[in-house]
């Protein structure tokens, strides 16, 4: 008996290396850069579509409309741009909703190409994941039930705050809490409607991320304190080894930054 | 000892007893017979309400235990039953099946219960089984320390429901032989079995059962050289062949 | 260059073995104590529909099938997110081992039930004309026999329980699933923190499975 289990056990570490052991092998491949057509752009090109991992849940940036079954926002829009730059199309992309959890897998298997998801630059995730430069900008906000009284940070002293689990709105709620030397508590969840829902129920004080996202939760029980803590940068994230598509990435949000274009797309979704 | 009276029983719409009226006294010996489905069973089950009488009165040692909150559990301890298919517990071994109750019911002390459960064993042939489990034993010898272990009880009465209709020809006569043994003693017995030899031998009274109805009791003399009723007269006709 | 294993990850992890090792507690006393609760109400709700009153049988039909066919998830969000607004606020422990005792006493109750009919009726009979009353009858005659039978199913739903515990997840739940979301989502470094979870579960559920085996076998040669 103890011998199948470590069987098991040994056979669970030898697929992890050899999936492991994959990965560096295409990785060790040299990145194709400048103006030669990376093959990972090829591929995208030569598929005709770009794979895009979005957010379904954010109202304003990715979010799914119940009724048409329609994803739009302001990430919708720029995927729009990136997809007519590669494939000149802007049309041409799939978007597929990720969540905290999926959005690193999505990328690593190749599933998505992008991921354009309100996902915040840390120098953690850089390790893992090429970040374009950060096409916005957002403080970390709180929002509390209007009847809670709660005004402030120091109002949230000993309560419970509801986050999602990317935490970097923990880390920086942390780092203002340790400041103003308050102990607060935080619960995680896996998608921000559940974190509204457990706001509602009372099972936090204060459900807290980026600001642009939480005004899609605001509703007239609710109320978003005038707070805003260490600014949160969304990068658009690729894999690693697609150096190539990265610069392409890169340099077509900074082209749009430079001709105004991004500022277009935030006043339109009304982000500015 | 044992007064039926007025008992009906229904199974839904079966009327499995019919006015059945019946007096066992005390150290009696009676037996029942009859054909299959005459309701023999069921009667020999009012008797300690494994079946309860849809209307009528069975009233035990003066207690009437069929009344609403008759103290039916404690009448249960001095009214033993044995079962055709024997019903020994099979995770006990045979010592602690004579045991279980006398200790948890009786509250008879482990010591006391076990010696007398042996005495019990020994007049059944069976003390070395003692430690054995039931399944380790055939059905003669599991009949026999069934018995043993409803006289461990220190019953009042002992009613016997077929107790040698599920064992093999060559095993019934050590059972008999217990159970003639028994009936020397003082103690009040109703035995429905086929056994027309058994009932010769030990029966103060005898009862034909047939339809639900008791067609004719009486003496063994009476019942096996002068039945009444023709329906008497066929059914011995076909049972003593 | 990192794959989703790479070695930088399984330092990280190494590093925060503490936020496993906590979540790990966590699931085994919720394990626990889902389980003693899941036994008791088993048990209870087994041997009702064994009843032959029809009220007993009717209660016994309404757990097993009411729990057996709703999804866990929507009962711990019912516990979690519905009884507030009820005005009970439940700690998420209490959430957890109120969710899984629940939800696995229901297949316990089959279990249970299917055990104890199991057991011939002549057994009940020799129990109740030796003076026995139905629930001494039940502790020392037929539950024991039942329990035999009932074993390697029991253990079954331990494994079952213990897994479906990771579903408190959903509801920031503090175990072990919990703590694995929350640490790679984080960082991203989801491979080593999967399979270490992975390989915590298996330490718990795989001796217990194998017990389920061996008991089963024995059965089998006994019977």
């Amino acid at each position: 008996m103890k011998k199948l289990y470590v069987l098991i056990v040994s056979l669970m570490m030898f697929v992890a290396l050899a999936v492991s052991g994959c990965g560096s092998a295409t990785d060790s491949k040299p990145a194709a850069g400048g103006t030669a057509t990376a093959p990972e752009v090829k591929a995208i090109q030569d598929r005709g579509t770009l794979k895009v991992g979005v957010k379904v849940d954010v109202p304003k940036f990715g979010f799914k409309d119940p009724k048409t079954g329609q994803i739009d926002g302001f990430e919708i829009d720029l995927t729009r741009a990136l997809a007519k730059k590669i494939l000149g199309d802007e049309k041409k992309f799939e978007a597929q909703g990720v969540t905290a959890k999926t959005r690193g897998p999505l990328l690593d298997n190749g599933e998505v190409d992008l991921v354009i998801a309100t996902f915040t630059i840390t120098e953690e995730r850089k390790q893992s994941y090429n970040f374009s430069d950060p096409y916005f900008t957002d403080g970390v906000a709180l929002m509390v039930k209007k009847d809670s009284g709660i005004t402030d940070l120091k109002g949230l002293a000993d309560k419970t705050i509801g986050v999602a689990q990317s935490a970097t709105s923990k880390k920086a709620i942390q780092e203002a809490a340790d400041k103003q030397g308050i102990k607060v508590k935080f619960l995680e969840f896996g998608t921000y409607p559940e974190i509204k829902t457990a706001l509602d129920s009372g099972r936090i004080n204060c459900f807290s991320v980026d600001g642009a996202i939480l005004y899609g939760y605001l509703d007239d029980t609710t109320v978003i304190l005038n707070d805003r803590f260490t600014p949160q940068e969304y990068g658009v994230a690729s894999k690693k080894a697609n150096a190539g598509l990265a610069k392409i990435v890169n340099d077509t949000i900074n082209d749009m930054k430079k001709s105004g274009e991004l500022d277009k797309l935030m006043q339109k979704w009304g982000l500015k | 000892m044992i007064k039926v009276q007025g008992v009906n029983k229904f199974f839904g719409p079966l009327h499995v007893l019919k006015d059945i009226h019946l007096n066992v006294d005390s150290g009696e010996k009676v037996v029942v017979i009859g054909p299959s489905g005459s309701g023999k069973s069921t009667l020999i089950r009012c008797m300690n309400l494994l079946e309860t009488p849809s209307t009528g009165q069975i009233v035990i040692d003066g207690v009437d235990i069929t009344a609403p909150k008759a103290p039916i559990t404690k009448v249960r301890e001095s009214v033993a039953m044995v079962f055709q298919q024997f019903n020994l517990y099979p995770h006990k071994t045979v010592l602690e099946n004579l045991t279980l109750a006398p200790t948890l019911i009786k509250k008879i002390s482990r010591d006391e219960a076990s010696e007398s459960g042996l005495a019990f064993l020994e007049r059944v042939g069976l003390r070395e089984k003692a430690d054995a489990y039931p399944a380790q034993l055939s059905g003669g010898q599991q009949q026999r320390v069934a018995i043993a272990r409803a006289l461990n009880m220190r019953p009042t009465v002992m009613l016997f429901d077929e107790p040698t209709s599920a064992l093999d020809p060559e095993m019934i006569q050590e059972v008999l032989d217990v159970m003639v043994d028994l009936a020397k003693e003082g103690i009040t017995m109703v035995v429905v079995t086929h056994e027309m030899g058994f009932a010769k031998q030990v029966a103060d009274q005898v009862i034909f059962m047939d339809g639900g109805k008791i067609l004719e009791k009486g003496s063994p003399e009476h019942f096996f050289t002068n039945p009444e009723h023709d329906r008497t007269k066929l059914f011995l006709s076909r049972i003593l062949r | 260059m990192p794959g989703p294993f790479a070695g930088f990850k399984w330092l990280a992890l190494m590093n925060d073995w503490s936020v496993f090792a906590e979540g790990f507690v966590q699931t085994i006393l919720l394990s626990a104590l889902g389980l003693t609760l899941a036994l008791g109400l088993g048990i209870f709700f087994g041997l009702l529909g064994t009843s032959h009153v029809k009220l007993f049988k009717l209660l016994n039909r309404v757990y097993v099938e009411f729990i057996q066919n709703t999804p866990l998830v929507i009962q711990i969000f019912f516990l979690y997110h519905g009884l507030p607004h009820l005005g009970i606020m439940l700690p998420v422990f209490v959430v957890g081992v109120l969710g899984v005792g629940v939800y696995h006493g229901a297949y316990i109750a089959e279990v249970i039930r299917a055990g104890v009919e199991s057991v011939p009726k002549g057994q009940l009979e020799a129990a109740y004309s030796q003076g026995f009353s139905y629930w001494g009858a039940m502790i020392h005659i037929v539950l024991p026999q039942a329990k035999r039978i009932s074993y390697p199913p029991l253990t079954n739903q331990a494994v079952n329980l213990i897994k479906n515990t990771s579903v408190l997840a959903m509801v920031a739940g503090g175990e072990l699933m919990y703590h694995a979301d929350s640490w790679s989502s984080n960082n991203l470094y989801y491979g080593p923190s999967y399979v270490v979870t992975g390989l915590l579960y298996l330490s718990l559920c795989f001796p217990l499975a194998t017990y389920a085996k061996r008991m089963e076998r024995k059965l089998e040669v006994s019977s």
